[in-house]
């Protein structure tokens, strides 16, 4: 049986890229925020990817209208009573997160299964302040939602196979490979690539090549689209920074210590692609513009 | 026994609705531009007014409702109750060389279906999506697919293997398979019965000008080469597909744009051929009334559009060892005078000659359009790919209720 009906809590950037990735797959979503603002504001969004996906030839433009159909923008959080499947996608604190679960748990029917998009916070714990801790789940969705082919499944400790199957389908529907995941800080994907980025990040640091000769080298040498650096500076430099803290927290080893250019690029407000600057420089549009920061380079000395 | 004929396109849903018992269609229609603003269901009760209905209708699935609820409507329908669809035949545009005839549709042809959707990206999921929707709407009503491709099967091997590794072949099945096979062999019988002779005694050359368009060689009766190849992308030039092209062509671009697999797919399928080109519009009409006003490269589209069809006829004339008829059908070959006249201009050493004035004035009606010098005959013969599959559909359910 298709999952039809779906809302989506949160209408930031991973909010908006799994609302896409539904309607473009040919199911309506609802796409939920706090005020009405905040919901139409990631939905013009919506619309401002696909138009960049047109100018990259992979839609056209009534692939855009039937879309933008699909998605409805709301502040109602009663919509849910009515849905197959809620997913969260509301900023990273735990507070805010458990406080949803429990306004929903008390709104929606039994049966309903709840996704978190979660990349950091324990599952088990965000089901524990429901009532229906094996119909809790997490699905780590990787940004750009709707050109990344894969999903983490992430099981808490009380979440059933039901649900589990439930989540594969959904995966399945949006035509992305799942992986199973049992809950674990980091699962695979942040486990894997963070160690890996901020190492880089120590190779630059002690001079050892350029930013862009460090990402030329794992490009070409192992197969990377985009090397460490650059994909630090896509994923935002305050995120990888907050993802190590967090890895270091839950596990407490030397090794997700963040690297001491990432804490200093990130206090100087060197974010990434989205300030225009981190390791590269980038224009308003998020396009390289050739040539190093004059940072980096004092950095190396 | 009534029969339901659904040919899902791209973006339109065509239907008729058959009586078996009368051999006539009772009522034809067409939900166009489902996607698009401005979509509407067009239905034709036989003998009745025609009847529009608009609404947002965004997908296949919805235009399948709307078809079903129109059938049965106190006022425009043609029958009063759904029971009254005995079966339906779909037309399935990528058959694999699993499926050289018309098939029931089972579980079993679903998941085959299913799996052949990277051969017809463009078609095979729409054609899914129309039998699900039938099936979801008529439950237990048996279905008919009927392959685009079946026509094609008898090809020998010198025009359907490629120059690529035979081991492509035997791995992933690559290879010519052809497409609007039903269109074809639907318009090479009548034309062999205009003419009044066998058509295993006649080379035909069967030019099927649609949104999609592929010519075919059909030879006593088989046809022996067609434009379109492993997908419906290649051969002519179409509304928004390439037709042939350097496939070093699509590496490059890919390396220079950094596109993906979907990207150049798309770019391929659905940015290019005349829109691409023209930079204004996929439909022919639209091409020729900015041509004649020269604006943008409309012109360019048309000539490059109609010379390589040309240049096709000659390769399937050389091919059969001869031309005894050229056949244009489809909604371009049908309706584009222009088209058949640009096209057929430089055949005259092939013995091919319009009459003008009939080829001017001809519509979408069957009609002789040579000229009386002309050796080969030329005709529009407007193709009813619809019929072919309740014909089929009909048989493939008699047999199963006598079984």
């Amino acid at each position: 049986m298709p999952l039809n009906r779906i809302v989506v809590v949160g209408a930031g950037v991973m909010g908006q890229g799994i609302a896409e990735a539904i309607a473009t797959t040919g199911t309506d979503v609802i796409l939920l925020d706090r005020t009405a603002k905040l919901a139409e504001r990631g939905i013009d969004r919506i619309a401002e990817n696909i138009d960049h996906e047109i100018e990259k030839w992979g839609l056209t433009l009534s692939d855009k209208k039937a879309i933008l159909s699909r998605i409805a923008p709301s502040t109602d959080l009663q919509v849910a009573k009515l849905a197959d499947l809620i997913i969260e996608a509301i900023p990273e604190k735990l507070r805010q997160k458990r406080e949803l679960f429990q306004r929903l748990d008390d709104l929606c029917p039994e049966e309903t299964v709840f996704i978190t998009n979660t990349s950091t916070l324990s599952i088990t714990e965000l089901a524990s302040v429901t009532n229906r801790e094996d119909r809790v789940i997490g699905m780590h969705f990787l940004n750009p939602v709707p050109k990344i082919p894969v999903i983490e499944i992430v099981r808490g400790l009380k979440t059933s196979d039901k649900t589990y199957n439930i989540a594969r389908e959904f995966a399945d529907q949006l035509g992305k490979t799942p992986v199973q995941v049992y809950e674990y800080p980091g699962y695979v994907t942040t486990r894997v690539i963070m160690p890996l980025l901020n190492e880089a990040m120590h190779v630059l640091m002690e001079g050892v090549a350029t930013a862009e000769d460090i990402d030329t080298a794992m490009k070409l040498g192992f197969g990377f689209t985009v090397g460490p650096l650059a994909m630090a500076d896509m994923m935002g430099l305050d995120v990888v920074m907050s993802q190590m803290e967090n890895l270091l927290e839950e596990l407490s080893e030397h090794k997700y210590n963040p690297c001491p250019l990432l804490r200093k690029m990130v206090r100087a407000g060197y974010l990434g692609v989205k300030t225009g600057q981190g390791f590269f420089k980038y224009d308003k549009e998020g396009n390289r513009i050739k040539g190093e920061t004059p940072f980096v380079k004092r950095e190396r000395g | 026994m009534n029969i339901l004929v659904i040919n899902c396109g791209s973006s339109s849903v065509k239907y008729q609705f058959f009586d078996m018992n009368k051999k006539t269609a009772v009522a034809k229609g067409l939900v166009d531009r489902i996607g698009m603003s401005g979509a509407v269901l067009t239905h034709r009760p036989a003998g009745r007014d025609e009847v529009k209905v608009s609404g947002e209708i965004l997908d296949h699935i919805i235009a399948v409702k709307y078809v079903i609820s129109i059938l049965v409507s106190e006022n425009h329908g043609v029958i009063k109750d759904i029971s009254e669809i005995h079966a339906v035949g779909h037309r399935v545009v990528h058959g694999g060389e699993r499926f050289t005839s018309s098939v029931l549709i089972t579980d079993e042809v679903m998941k085959e279906l299913r799996s052949l959707i990277d051969l017809a990206p463009l078609h095979n999921p729409h054609n899914i999506t129309g039998i699900k929707a039938c099936m979801a709407n008529l439950p237990g009503v048996p279905q008919v697919g009927v392959f685009d491709t079946a026509f094609h099967h008898k090809m020998p091997p010198m025009a359907y293997i490629y120059g690529l590794p035979y081991i492509m072949y035997k791995k992933y099945s690559i290879r010519r398979y052809g497409f609007h096979g039903t269109s074809h062999s639907y318009v090479s019988e009548r034309c062999a019965e205009i003419m009044g002779k066998p058509r295993e005694q006649l080379r035909i050359i069967t030019c099927h000008l649609g949104n999609g368009a592929s010519i075919a060689a059909v030879k006593n009766g088989i046809s022996v080469d067609t434009s379109m190849g492993f997908t419906p992308l290649e051969g002519l030039l179409m509304g928004t597909r390439t037709g042939d092209l350097d496939p070093a062509v699509i590496l490059h671009i890919m390396g220079r744009e950094e596109l993906t697999l979907h990207e150049a797919n798309t770019l391929m399928n659905k940015h290019s051929g005349l829109i691409g080109i023209s930079g204004i519009s996929s439909d022919m009409r639209e091409i020729e009334s900015n041509a004649a006003k020269g604006l943008g490269n409309a012109k360019l589209a048309l000539d490059i559009y109609c010379y390589r069809l040309r240049k096709y006829i000659g390769a399937y004339s050389a091919a059969m060892g001869g031309l005894d008829a050229i056949v244009f059908t489809g909604g371009v070959g049908e309706n584009s005078a222009t088209v058949r006249k640009m096209t057929c201009d430089e055949l005259k050493y092939l013995g091919v000659e319009l009459d003008e004035e009939v080829n001017a004035a001809t519509r979408a009606k069957e009609t002789d359009i040579s000229s009386r010098n002309s050796s080969v005959k030329t005709y529009v013969i407007p193709t009813n790919e619809e019929l072919v599959i309740a014909r089929d559909t009909k048989e493939i359910v008699e047999k199963l209720s006598n079984k």
